[in-house]
């Protein structure tokens, strides 16, 4: 009790800064006290959850290949799937068992197609996992919205269409993502119909992920790009000129040789790409008067372009690019003039000073 | 000098002392809420993200893994295997052999069946000559496989060199030694494809303690907690300056330094602005701060972006006089980076880069272990004449105290909330213990460090490289 | 010979492989499976299947290097099939150069699996 009075004593005559450091001590010891103790229980848990996941996971692996193959291939359920249907039923009112469920379910879908994956789809609808994913859809944080979404493209479920179209315009990111990924995986070319008037810009990413979905169908109606490639939204117009590339959409070519003109140097860079790929000679000469005034990226670009389709009469305007400051146009202006004329080729005069057309033309002699 | 005149140089001394560390404390707390926010919404963010579209597409941009080695015969061959078994589809992996005195290349020749090929290397950035020249493989299984034997020029000249020869749009700088997971740059390139407002010039990676790792041929196979306090206790700092430094910073769009060991460039811009500076230990470092720097002159909205993801694994020192040099070749690193820069710092011309990433390196990086030890030797001043407060000395040092193993316990909450890497019973314990500790045993060696890099770096200019004597990856397996 | 066949399936997606086991075990093959490139050589080696199932994305080793190790290094004839994302037509062209037979493109239906299977091993 003593030694309790002398430590109050000293703290009451301490400076009041001391004193007020003390406390500020003293709360941190309390608080890391308690965070040291939650770590333990925090830690508990994870490992617990895991093996709970691992053990799920077996058992739902199992039960839905048992499942899947005591169907009677037609289109009813055989009453030991009902049997099963109904025991999943009471499982996935539990949050945790219906995420491992989904999860396991998920990693079939995507690589199987088929019976297999429609009777999953089936499973998914019977279950009622269904109406959970649509529930999600009504949740006011973006990342359940989110969820739910990519649920219900997971499984195809086509009626969400009306409820899911709305998100298109969702002011968080990730649910117009999710949205724009659910429109394209089940409606393809007709859930583009979002680009006509898209207000943000779509991200490369997503760019990307929705050609990928889109490659994935085979034999399916191309919708007019037209539309796209003349939108003021200027990633709609990048995403058209990849479309243009990957389904040779020829016919839009006089919409893409006005593109040569667009205020945007990149999309005047990706067209002249496509136009490459065309092999197409209207943009020739076009651009060889422009040259000059052209960014040096287009002068890249349209080099390429050059290496598919130069003839004899571009050989003036291939000579005179040697002597290009940038490396890579060199190097194609001379393998053009290889192809085109291999006489004047090996005749070269070679500026002087200009060592790497030197090294240029040996490699190409090598090669 | 009367004694009132002492008396205020005296206070202002000690009122410069509090101001600094008051600051320290308030910037931690300041950057733990800011990182707390940042790793939530980047979990959130990435939960459902489908990777396997983005990585199977032809459309992707191409990415070249730049990776230069100097005698590291020793486990070249598995470090390679490593970095080809990537999932990404369009990339290529270019190993530059800087000049090494081993028999790397010849190992690497008859593990991969390369043969010399004719290449003609647009020399962008200016480096030492080939040696043996440019090798490719006979095998299609191993065609993403080049290698280029040159003369010995330093990292930063290898990776020059890699930066000419890559064909990509993207390059990813890698420590050879480095266990890359495989889904290590299709995570990296997404911030570059994500953003459509700013343009993204750098992304920059997480390291993680490789020490005690289980580890087959290329390939993590357990994540272990090592054994020594050494290692553990980089652990803890690593898991402090990743999780909650720059994952704040990257928030706040001010990340000044990628690591050397796993960063992704956009390659025009890194070639644009001259590559890798081959004058500084610190090259890393300098190279993001150019390329920040030459997007502040231009006026050009950009982004140096950081993924938290444990995707980079990397044996650290586990002894203390290795830990010692290379902590001092980073000092000097540092030291050489803001002084070459020095033009950006409290300018406000670059903005947040000047009036606060600049400051804030160098004040509680630059300068901490010089007014550390000013401190220290102040301390110690005072106890010699017995002028010691000691009321206020130990209730400010126990404060201190608190606050540094609360922020390293956050760090720890943040592993746990996010990765939870360490899943093993009896883990968290020891990193608690460590926790404790740390301040009392690791730190001394950093702070010596860091002022033997100061010491080094005025008086002692030709300083010769800090070696790494690395024990190799794969030995991790007998621990 | 009364013999089951044995099928070397090599998969990283656990679900898929186990479904895959179970129906081609139903139609009388004997199924080793394996997670990845480095267990599915191990297997190889060890049972000598009459058919190989490999997926060309895998951790470690590689589907293209499994094929490259059974036909150069192993020096075997044994038919194989490999599975392929989307995208990946460049990987499916590297492995018929390096001696598969055939390839199924994901996602893909275990029934006209099951008919390819068959045709190559009768």
């Amino acid at each position: 009790m003593n030694d309790y009075q002398n430590i109050l004593e000293y703290f009451n005559q301490l400076p009041v800064l001391v004193k007020l450091v003390w406390y500020v001590s003293f709360l941190l010891f309390i608080f890391i006290l308690g965070l040291i103790f939650y770590l333990k229980i925090l830690r508990n848990n994870l490992r617990e959850n895991e093996k709970k996941r691992i053990k799920y996971q077996k058992i739902y692996e199992e039960n839905l290949i048992n499942y899947l193959y005591a169907g009677d291939g037609i289109e009813g359920i055989s009453p030991e799937q009902r049997v099963f249907i109904n025991n999943m039923k009471k499982d996935i009112s539990n949050t945790f068992n219906r995420n491992v469920l989904i999860s396991v379910m998920t990693k079939l879908v995507n690589d199987i197609s088929g019976e297999i994956a429609q009777a999953i789809h089936k499973f998914y609808f019977e279950t009622g996992l269904i109406d959970y994913s649509l529930l999600k859809l009504k949740a006011r944080k973006w990342e359940i919205k989110a969820a739910g979404i990519h649920e219900l493209t997971q499984f195809e479920v086509k009626q969400a269409y009306n409820e899911i179209e709305k998100l298109i315009k969702h002011p968080h990111k990730e649910v117009r993502n999710q949205a724009q990924l659910y429109l394209v995986n089940l409606f393809q070319f007709k859930g583009l119909k979002f680009l006509n008037d898209l207000t943000y810009q779509l991200s490369e990413w997503d760019q990307i992920q929705l050609l990928e979905i889109l490659q994935k169908f085979d034999n399916q109606e191309i919708t007019d790009i037209t539309l796209w490639l003349k939108s003021n939204n200027l990633s709609v117009v990048k995403f058209a000129l990849k479309l243009a590339k990957v389904y040779n959409q020829f016919e839009s070519k006089e919409t893409l040789l006005e593109l040569l003109k667009h205020n945007n140097k990149e999309i005047r860079v990706e067209t002249i790409k496509v136009l490459g790929y065309f092999y197409d000679t209207d943009s020739k000469e076009y651009l060889k008067s422009n040259f000059h005034d052209i960014t040096e990226g287009e002068q890249i670009a349209f080099f390429k372009l050059l290496e598919n389709i130069a003839d004899q009469t571009d050989q003036h305007f291939i000579i005179v690019n040697i002597s290009h400051p940038n490396f890579e146009i060199k190097l194609m202006a001379l393998k053009i003039l290889k192809n085109i004329n291999q006489p004047k080729f090996n005749t070269l005069k070679l500026a002087e000073n200009d060592i790497d057309v030197e090294r240029i033309v040996e490699f190409i002699k090598n090669n | 000098m009367d004694s009132s005149t002492v008396r205020i140089i005296l206070l202002t001394i000690h009122v410069l002392f509090f101001i600094y560390a008051f600051s320290v404390i308030f910037s931690y707390v300041l950057l733990s809420f800011v990182s707390a926010r940042e790793s939530s919404q980047y979990m959130k963010r990435n939960s459902f993200v489908n990777y396997n579209e983005i990585l199977s597409s032809t459309v992707s941009p191409s990415i070249s893994i730049i990776a230069p080695a100097y005698n590291e015969s020793l486990n070249i061959i598995e470090n390679v295997r490593s970095l080809l078994s990537n999932h990404y589809v369009n990339y290529d992996v270019i190993i530059v052999n800087d000049g090494s005195k081993d028999d790397s290349l010849e190992k690497l020749i008859k593990a991969y069946d390369l043969v010399k090929v004719n290449y003609l290397i647009n020399h962008q950035v200016p480096t030492k000559p080939l040696r043996e020249g440019v090798f490719k493989s006979t095998n299609p299984a191993f065609e993403k496989l080049t290698v280029v034997d040159k003369e010995n020029g330093g990292k930063a000249d290898a990776l020059n060199c890699g930066l000419n020869i890559s064909q990509s749009k993207f390059v990813a700088c890698i420590d050879v030694d480095c266990l890359l997971l495989e889904d290590a740059l299709q995570k990296m390139i997404k911030p570059f494809l994500e953003l459509t407002d700013v343009k993204v010039i750098a992304s920059g990676g997480v390291i993680r303690i490789a020490n005690a790792c289980k580890i087959k041929e290329g390939k993590l196979i357990e994540i272990n907690l090592p054994k020594k306090f050494i290692e553990i206790a980089q652990i803890l700092e690593y898991l402090r300056s990743f999780l909650l430094g720059r994952m704040a910073w990257s928030r706040l769009n001010g990340l000044l330094v990628i690591s050397g060991a796993f960063g992704m460039f956009d390659k025009k811009i890194a070639i644009d602005v001259g590559g890798y500076d081959t004058n500084t230990v610190g090259e890393d470092m300098e190279i993001i701060v150019r390329m920040r720097r030459s997007m502040e002159e231009q006026n050009i909205k950009y982004k140096v972006a950081y993924i938290p993801d444990p995707l980079c694994w990397t044996e650290a020192p586990d002894n203390y006089k290795i830990l010692i040099s290379q902590r001092n070749r980073w000092t000097r690193g540092t030291i050489e980076v803001l002084k070459k820069h020095r033009k950006i710092g409290f300018n406000p011309k670059y903005k947040f880069l000047g009036m606060l990433s600049y400051p804030y390196w160098f004040f509680y990086e630059r300068l901490a272990p010089i007014i550390e030890i000013i401190g220290i030797l102040y301390f110690i001043v005072l106890i010699a004449l017995d002028n010691v407060k000691w009321d206020y000395a130990f209730a400010f040092f126990l404060a201190a105290y608190l606050f540094t193993i609360m922020f390293t316990i956050i760090a720890i909450y943040s592993e746990e909330l996010t990765y939870h890497q360490y899943t093993k019973k009896g883990t968290g314990i020891k990193l608690l213990l460590v926790t404790l500790l740390e301040p009392f045993v690791l730190h001394p060696f950093i702070l010596y460090a860091g002022i033997k890099g100061n010491i080094d770096y005025y008086f002692n200019k030709k300083i010769k490289w800090g070696e790494m004597k690395r024990k190799g990856l794969s030995k991790g397996e007998s621990n | 010979m009364s013999e089951k066949k044995k099928i070397v399936l090599a998969e990283d997606n656990s679900t898929l492989s186990l479904l895959l086991k179970f129906r081609l075990q139903k139609e009388g093959y004997d199924i080793f499976i394996a997670k990845d490139g480095k267990q599915a050589i191990e297997l190889i080696e060890e049972h000598n299947p009459e058919l190989i199932l490999t997926d060309i994305m895998m951790p470690y080793i590689s589907g293209l290097e499994v094929i490259s190790h059974v036909r150069n290094k192993l020096e075997m004839k044994v038919p194989i099939i490999v599975f392929s994302a989307a995208g990946q037509e460049e990987m499916v062209l590297k492995a018929f150069s390096l001696g598969a037979n055939d390839f199924m493109g994901k996602p893909f239906s275990p029934n006209e699996l099951v008919i390819r299977v068959k045709r190559l091993l009768s």
